[in-house]
């Protein structure tokens, strides 16, 4: 400011224009301090409230949902028993044991002799979308034993009514000179716990 | 004679006043108190908002704190839900799949002419499964196809072509689990085998099995 404009000012007119100068001074300390900070932290805070809202919401619809889920899995695990009683799992680390003891009294009861148990590749099942974490498989198991054609089938039709779950996936019947002591070979599938698609 | 008015101007030019009845020296700090108390009334204001909205926040805060450990159970049981869905939608491909000839086998017993002597039947292996494809860096999941074909290849001897025919006839109908109508004759030949002093033909007849789905 000109210096003799000031100079030249009434001493009331000074007055004014200092406490002016001084409250117009407060004015931008009040602003710069006061308002834009709690402006800017007023914005942060709404924007914390909005998450946090959200985050509420979607944890009320989830528990609300929670009981629906809770009679799903009940629903799933039922599903899922019928498969799981079927699985096919290693009896110390063998399949082809396992099966053994599975299907002996099968075998025996439908007058199959020389019956051996050996794996067989195991065969992988369509990818549902997206892949579940835990893979099922198509556990082989190759059953070799001697006897006749009648034996053989009445072998499948106990399979077939004890183990609804278990699929023929390979028959064969070569004649030997004895009608009642064909060669006969069997490729059995059960569904069976595969790989994992993730950890 | 007129007088002549004379005008003296005896005021510094700082001493003048405005004919204004607003004056700038009065309206100036009213101007700014008025500015301050209206900051000092945003702050307040701000303020008490401040308050407000971080009590509303911290209250949703401990809401959402004490259904933290329900909450993460029902997402736990959701990602089981969800889990399980899939495997049984793959297991129910399984299941789709599942082969069940023991009542065809059975019947095809039956429907063997006399004169027919069953040297052979199989099921040809199932197609290999690429898993690795060429170019692939990692393998597989699983299986780009969800279906499979296999053939019922019955072989044997015979005394002529009739009870074949005799055969093939009677596979025509009844056996839908077993064949499809889709057939093929491998071969049809003399045979080194005899019986009654007759040299034995042999046959062998591939069948077209039904399609394994392995899908729902």
């Amino acid at each position: 400011m000109n210096g003799s404009v000031f100079d030249n000012m009434a001493p009331n007119a000074k007055r004014s224009f200092v406490v002016s100068a001084v409250l117009a001074a407060i004015a931008t300390v009040l602003y710069l301090f006061c308002v834009q900070p709690a402006e800017d932290q007023l914005t942060k805070t709404k924007a914390e409230l909005s998450d946090l809202q959200d985050r509420q919401a979607r944890m009320n619809n989830d528990l609300k949902s929670a009981s629906t889920i809770k009679k799903d899995l009940e629903e799933l695990e039922a599903q899922l028993k019928p498969y799981q009683e079927a699985m096919l799992v290693p009896l110390l680390e063998s399949y082809a044991m396992r099966a053994k003891s599975i299907l002996d009294p099968l075998a025996i009861g439908a007058g199959l002799d020389n019956v051996e148990y050996s794996r067989e590749p195991f065969r992988a099942l369509p990818l549902p979308k997206p892949m579940p974490r835990q893979l099922h498989t198509r556990a082989a198991i190759k059953v070799s034993a001697t006897g006749s054609y009648q034996n053989a089938v009445s072998f499948l039709l106990r399979l077939e009514k004890e183990l609804p779950l278990v699929s023929l996936q390979q028959f064969d019947v070569i004649a030997q000179a004895k009608p009642e002591r064909q060669s006969l070979t069997f490729v059995l599938e059960w569904p069976a716990k595969g790989g994992l698609t993730r950890k | 004679m007129k007088a002549s008015s004379v005008h003296l101007n005896l005021l510094k030019p700082g001493e003048l006043r405005s004919s204004s009845p607003i004056r700038l020296r009065v309206m100036l700090p009213i101007g700014a108190i008025l500015a301050c108390a209206g900051l000092l009334l945003w702050w307040g204001m701000l303020f008490t908002q401040l308050l407000m909205t971080k009590a509303q926040a911290q209250g949703i805060a401990g809401d959402i704190a004490a259904k933290e450990k329900e909450h993460a159970e029902a997402i736990q049981q959701r990602d089981l839900a969800r889990e399980l869905k899939l495997q049984l939608e793959q297991l129910d491909y399984y299941k789709a799949g599942v082969r069940s000839v023991g009542d065809d086998l059975s019947k095809l017993a039956e429907v063997v002419p006399l004169r027919v002597q069953l040297k052979e039947l199989h099921f040809s292996p199932p197609k290999a499964q690429i898993l690795q494809p060429p170019g692939a860096k990692i393998p597989l999941f699983g299986p780009t196809e969800n279906v499979e074909t296999q053939k019922l290849v019955i072989a044997g001897l015979t005394t002529k072509e009739t009870p074949v025919v005799s055969l093939m006839e009677s596979l025509e109908t009844g056996f839908e689990g077993l064949i499809t109508r889709e057939r093929k004759i491998n071969s049809f030949k003399q045979d080194a085998a005899e019986a009654e002093g007759r040299k034995l033909l042999s046959f062998e007849i591939e069948y077209t099995m039904p399609e394994r789905r392995f899908a729902k």
